[in-house]
């Protein structure tokens, strides 16, 4: 649940996925992508090597006609396995959730390895999974070894979840997870913050807003 | 529910009073002596803010976190100033988010440690149920095995006596078929004598017509022979008495020598021609045992030396030597016999390894006799070599 109080409302996301499928690359590039109407700049916590250690944080947000503030903050969890205490925790309160898989053949393991923990540790932090707004973002398709999108698709046909094919370090296909993922999040929510009825919010203003579309 | 690592921190949380006590003069002096710090709300952490003063935001995310107020200093040094301070509260945050989630992965790690021990706990107590649930099981089949075993035990031990009751009585109606008839005979004799009284003639040609001297003397004969059989049965009934002390449980002191005489009768009373035994027997000191169980022990052992002389077809001798030292009682049974092959020797105090037909044993022989040698703390060993003959070598000690 979204922390509130009568003037702010703030929605926690988490960057998901296996040691380096290109999480924080995603919140470098959404920085750079949108432009709404508050933007904080990106928080890093790389240790010397480039690898995520706590966690990267991104807040964004905008002002919804009734005069709430929305606020976004994105974070990533550090892939390496090392770390499971660090990403329970930084997943812990989350309101929706990326999963960025790795498209690269050689990484499949560590992708179901990845998305195994990803579900065991929201049972663990008290996040019920089933219902828990996410898009599953296959990053690095422009990799040669990368699995055809056609498989890919096939594979998770059953799967709830939107699918995105996406080259962080170009911006493709990033925008779109995140635009995927608060439309989610919105329909989530939206009964339950009033965010149409007191707030006069529809979801493609909230979308607008967050993308910073000034439709 | 703001205590987690990613709550948006206040100023006061990231400038406690000691860091406001050593950057406040620096400030001051950069700023020309007025300065002012609030929080978001307006509340005063530091100096005290001047209507007129010029405020600057301190945006750490999206909203002011708290201002920077000043009235003396131009709004270059001002925003010189809030960019400092800004620097300053970054780094500050960045270092409490990051040991705040610190501590949370550690207590989450520790969860998980605590999760895998109560796993790891509860695993090995179901391993000591089942263990323990096999160990009852294993007792429980091992006490029915011993239940089994002993009534085997049992069912041998009546068989012999079974065995044992079928040759007494054939040894008993044997006497008492012939002490029957001289008794009839006897009868008939009186008669003779009682026609002398009515038979013609003188007393003395009665006496001679009757045949009466042979009739005298045959049946004084009679009588011994009768009296031999009665004692006969009068000997066998001792020796059964001596022997059926096999329920008694009692421990008695007794003399070893005394029982393998006894048991000799017994195995003597059945036995085939052409075999005979020899006694080597030193004193020996009283034994504390249950006689019982000593007489079968030793009924078993000379049984088979006498069955073992049989099998080979030749008349044969059973040597039965005792002596004692300071350690205990040392006997020897030794027979001319078939003797055991090294193979039969292995299996010879197996339950139910029998040489013989189906029928004629059940198998449980030396293996009774050595539950008994083992129940009076003993040892009890075989040397044999076929077509030679075997001796048993049993020894008992006794306390010094």
């Amino acid at each position: 649940m979204p922390e509130s109080d009568a003037q702010h409302l703030t929605f926690k996301l988490v960057y998901y996925g296996p040691a380096q499928s290109g999480k924080t690359t995603n919140l470098l590039r959404l920085h750079d992508l949108l432009a709404p109407e508050l933007k904080g700049e990106v928080m890093t916590m790389e240790t010397k090597d480039d690898r995520t250690l706590f966690f990267d944080l991104l807040p964004l947000g905008f002002r919804a006609p009734s005069g709430l503030l929305i606020k976004f903050r994105l974070f990533t969890v550090p892939g390496q396995v090392a770390h499971d205490g660090t990403r329970k925790a930084v997943l812990s309160r989350a309101d929706g959730v990326v999963f960025v898989a790795d498209a690269d053949r050689a990484q499949e393991t560590n992708n179901g390895e990845s998305f195994q923990s990803l579900a065991a540790n929201c049972a663990r932090v008290g996040l019920d999974f089933e219902h828990l707004p996410m898009v599953v973002q296959f990053n690095k398709c422009d990799l040669p070894s990368a699995v055809p999108e056609a498989e890919i698709r096939e594979r998770w046909s059953a799967a709830p979840w939107p699918l995105v094919f996406a080259i962080a370090l170009t911006g493709q296909g990033v925008e779109t997870s995140f635009e995927l993922l608060i439309r989610t999040v919105y329909r989530n929510f939206c009964q339950k913050l009033k965010l149409q009825s007191e707030h006069g919010l529809s979801e493609d203003a909230f979308v607008a807003g967050a993308l910073g579309m000034n439709a | 529910m703001t205590q987690g690592f990613d709550r948006e921190w206040q100023l006061d949380e990231l400038l406690d009073a000691a860091s406001q006590g050593k950057i406040g003069p620096a400030l001051s002096a950069l700023l020309g002596g007025d300065f002012a710090l609030t929080d978001q709300a307006g509340k005063t952490l530091w100096g005290q803010p001047s209507p007129e003063a010029r405020r600057e935001a301190l945006i750490l995310e999206l909203e002011p976190v708290g201002y920077l107020l000043s009235s003396s200093a131009s709004p270059a040094a001002l925003s010189a100033a809030r960019q400092l301070m800004l620097s300053l509260l970054r780094a500050e945050v960045r270092f409490k988010m990051a040991s705040t989630l610190h501590l949370e992965s550690v207590a989450e790690d520790f969860e998980s440690l605590k999760r895998e021990h109560a796993r790891l706990s509860e695993s090995e107590a179901r391993y000591k149920a089942l263990s323990g649930e096999l160990e009852a099981r294993v007792k429980k089949q091992v006490g029915e095995l011993e239940e089994r075993q002993q009534m085997l035990y049992e069912a041998e031990k009546l068989a012999s006596v079974g065995q044992l009751a079928a040759g007494m009585a054939h040894e008993i109606n044997n006497p008492l078929g012939f002490v029957r008839s001289n008794l009839t005979t006897f009868e008939k004799y009186l008669g003779k004598f009682a026609e002398l009284k009515t038979h013609p003639g003188s007393l003395a040609d009665g006496w001679q017509a009757l045949d009466l001297d042979f009739i005298l003397e045959d049946g004084i004969d009679l009588l011994h022979d009768s009296a031999k059989g009665m004692e006969r049965i009068a000997r066998i009934v001792a020796d059964l008495k001596a022997f059926s002390n096999v329920d008694r449980a009692s421990q008695e002191y007794a003399d070893l020598n005394n029982c393998l005489r006894e048991a000799v009768s017994m195995v003597e009373a059945q036995m085939p021609p052409g075999i005979h035994f020899r006694f080597d027997l030193l004193p020996l000191p009283g034994f504390v045992c249950l006689p019982g169980h000593i007489n079968q022990l030793f009924f078993n052992v000379i049984r088979n030396a006498v069955l073992a002389i049989a099998d080979s077809g030749r008349p044969g001798e059973v040597k039965i030597s005792s002596e004692a030292d300071e350690t205990g009682i040392h006997i020897r049974i030794h027979d001319t016999g078939v003797g055991m092959t090294a193979e039969q020797i292995g299996h010879a105090f197996e339950p139910f390894y029998t040489t013989r037909p189906v029928g004629s044993g059940v198998g449980l022989g030396l293996a009774t006799a050595r539950n008994v040698v083992q129940a009076h703390s003993g040892r009890i060993s075989l040397d044999s070599q076929p077509d030679v003959g075997t001796t048993v070598s049993l020894f008992f000690p006794t306390p010094p």
